[in-house]
């Protein structure tokens, strides 16, 4: 079983580990991959083994552009990991891809978790945090062949209107 | 409506809880044991009155099977589950169905946890220090762990599509604190106001300063369930249970924000049914239960539970009916955010206190029922007339449970 360090937490992938596995491979590979339905052929943002709209448990991973917009987000002002104590305050965001965008339903959505980070694999600035904004995935490659997705801004302009806690 | 053939045939006649401490330097065992003696004694049964045993928890408590000992039980049917938030309301009704089915006829609900001396529900300590494997692979590496961060993708995306604001958040805070001030057990009995959450540091922006999130606590709580027709021969004046609901959730469960609308909750599929089952309405219900782990869970819930329209929650906590004095008033023990945070059964508990008309203020005569309803600092808080209560449990913004009763 993989056992990776990564700020100063244990990271463990198993190799029975049907759901992450491939994730965290393909992340290695600099490439950023959800579940296809093998029967439908609908993308799922959460690799789980059956299908939410078919019930089908037969998929394969479909590489996805890693394009998309920050649709929720939070600043950790305070963190309980100790590890963590030197970024904050760092901003998670809860990125919508660009692929499935609205399907099949219209509030469906491609949606992945990473920390925003800026040029050096930092956090960004909060200022520059907002919902709406568009965004590109980077791998962080960390020691023992790790490796996170995370994402960037890429200062394309925003479909639409974004959106900031900041006055 | 079509009210269930179950309603009003079961009741809650016990009610218990330890101390809310920060520090209670027992095992949960211990506490475990001295709240469900404490529903007992509450209720007028003997050891061999309680022939169930539900509880809930999250590798953080004592089986009943440990604690039938020190009190001398001997249970038909028992069931430790795993569970947090929103588990009270499931496990009442799991306890009607227990009994409905004969396999037995009296039941003890317990949690009990060492919540902030020893597993911290904010994450910090054993359950930060675990290896990072499974769906936290997607979560923990990008430093997300406790709960409020679990939430915050929900909070702060209603936020953006409903304009609400820290200020808003703040007076539920605020209500909730005024209440605790007529609470001798509440952990923070001191007044807040608006200005003093919005100063308090924060925690996660935009949506969580430190005094909108409840208060780790270590204590144990029980409530006891049975059949109406039992209920009669007990202590106190039976609490009837009209409908529950539990632990109904959204689409996607812990993935629900792969769907949308993220800022829907559980509540939403809920409420129908449990108002079904009651055979009541929202105009009915004079005091209600909402949990609050952090604000903004009371918010969303006032919202889907449909006090209010989605949207207007932050007008509906701002208008005064969520105060004591106001039309129904919300958590008047305080709360998660005051009294203590115990996993929702101390909001079922101060419920069954209210429609009995006996909570615990520091009224002289307050267990005989007479009131001053001098609703001020030190004071009262018992609810005038109180008839109708409802309590909304909340496990995630895919998860709840909701119990309505009547005196
Ligand atoms: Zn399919």
């Amino acid at each position: 079983m993989p056992t990776y360090e990564y700020r100063g937490q244990l990271i463990s992938i198993s190799d029975a580990d049907s759901e992450y596995k491939g994730y965290f491979e393909a992340a290695s590979a600099h490439r950023l991959v959800v579940k296809k339905c093998s029967d439908c052929g609908l993308l799922r943002g959460e690799p789980g083994p059956g299908c939410p709209w078919c019930t089908s448990l037969a998929w394969e991973w479909q590489e996805v552009s890693g394009k998309g917009i920050i649709y929720s987000y939070q600043i950790v002002a305070h963190t309980v990991i100790p590890s963590f104590r030197d970024w904050a305050p760092f901003p998670i965001v809860l990125v919508e891809l660009d692929e499935q965008r609205g399907q099949p339903d219209p509030g469906d959505g491609l949606r992945i978790t990473a920390n925003l980070v800026d040029a050096d694999m930092e956090p960004e600035r909060e200022e520059n945090v907002a919902i709406g904004k568009r965004v590109e995935v980077v791998f962080f490659d960390g020691e023992d062949g790790f490796s996170l997705p995370q994402f960037r801004l890429t200062g394309e302009v925003p479909e639409n209107e974004v959106w900031t806690h900041q006055a | 409506m079509v009210a269930s053939n179950l309603r009003d045939k079961y009741c809650i006649v016990g009610v218990g809880e330890t101390e809310y401490s920060r520090g209670s330097g027992r095992t949960t065992r211990a506490l475990g044991a001295e709240a469900i003696r404490n529903a007992m004694n509450d209720a007028g049964l003997k050891p061999q009155d309680i022939d169930g045993m539900l509880s809930y928890h999250g590798g953080d408590s004592t089986p009943s099977t440990a604690i039938q000992y020190d009190l001398g039980l001997r249970p038909n049917f028992y069931m430790d589950c795993s569970g947090g938030g929103s588990s009270t309301e499931a496990l009442v009704g799991l306890a009607m169905g227990a009994i409905e089915a004969g396999m037995a006829d009296t039941v003890a609900i317990f949690r009990s946890m060492n919540g902030y001396s020893q597993i911290r529900i904010g994450g910090t300590g054993v359950r930060a220090a675990a290896p990072i494997s499974g769906p936290d692979l997607m979560k923990r590496p990008y430093g997300l762990i406790s709960a409020v961060q679990n939430f915050a993708f929900t909070f702060t995306r209603h936020m953006m599509e409903y304009g609400v604001t820290s200020e808003d958040l703040a007076h539920i805070k605020v209500a909730h604190s005024n209440h605790a001030s007529n609470n001798p057990k509440a952990l923070m009995k001191q007044r807040v106001s608006v200005e003093d959450v919005l100063n308090s540091r924060w925690i996660i922006r935009p949506c969580a300063h430190l005094l909108d999130c409840c208060l780790e606590t270590d204590n144990a709580t029980c409530v006891i369930v049975t059949s109406a027709e039992r209920a009669r021969d007990l202590k106190q004046k039976p609490v009837y249970i009209m409908g529950v609901q539990g632990r109904g959730t959204k689409p996607g469960g812990d993935f629900h924000y792969q769907h949308g609308p993220i800022t829907r909750v559980a509540g939403h599929y809920i409420a129908p049914r449990v108002f079904d089952l009651a055979g009541v309405t929202h105009d009915d219900v004079d005091v209600t239960g909402c949990y609050d782990a952090f604000t903004y869970t009371v918010l969303l819930q006032f919202e889907d539970y449909g006090w209010c329209e989605k949207g207007e929650g932050k007008d509906y906590v701002r208008s005064g009916t969520i105060n004591l004095g106001g039309r129904r008033p919300n958590n008047t023990s305080g709360g998660h955010l005051c009294e203590g945070y115990t996993h929702g059964m101390n909001m079922v508990i101060e419920n069954v206190r209210q429609l009995r008309g006996t909570v615990d203020d520091y009224c002289p005569l307050a267990a005989e029922g007479i009131h001053t309803h001098d609703y001020s600092e030190g004071h009262c808080r018992q609810v005038r007339d109180a008839e109708i209560s409802m309590n909304m449990g909340w496990g995630t913004p895919a998860v709840g449970s909701s119990l309505i009763m009547r005196r």
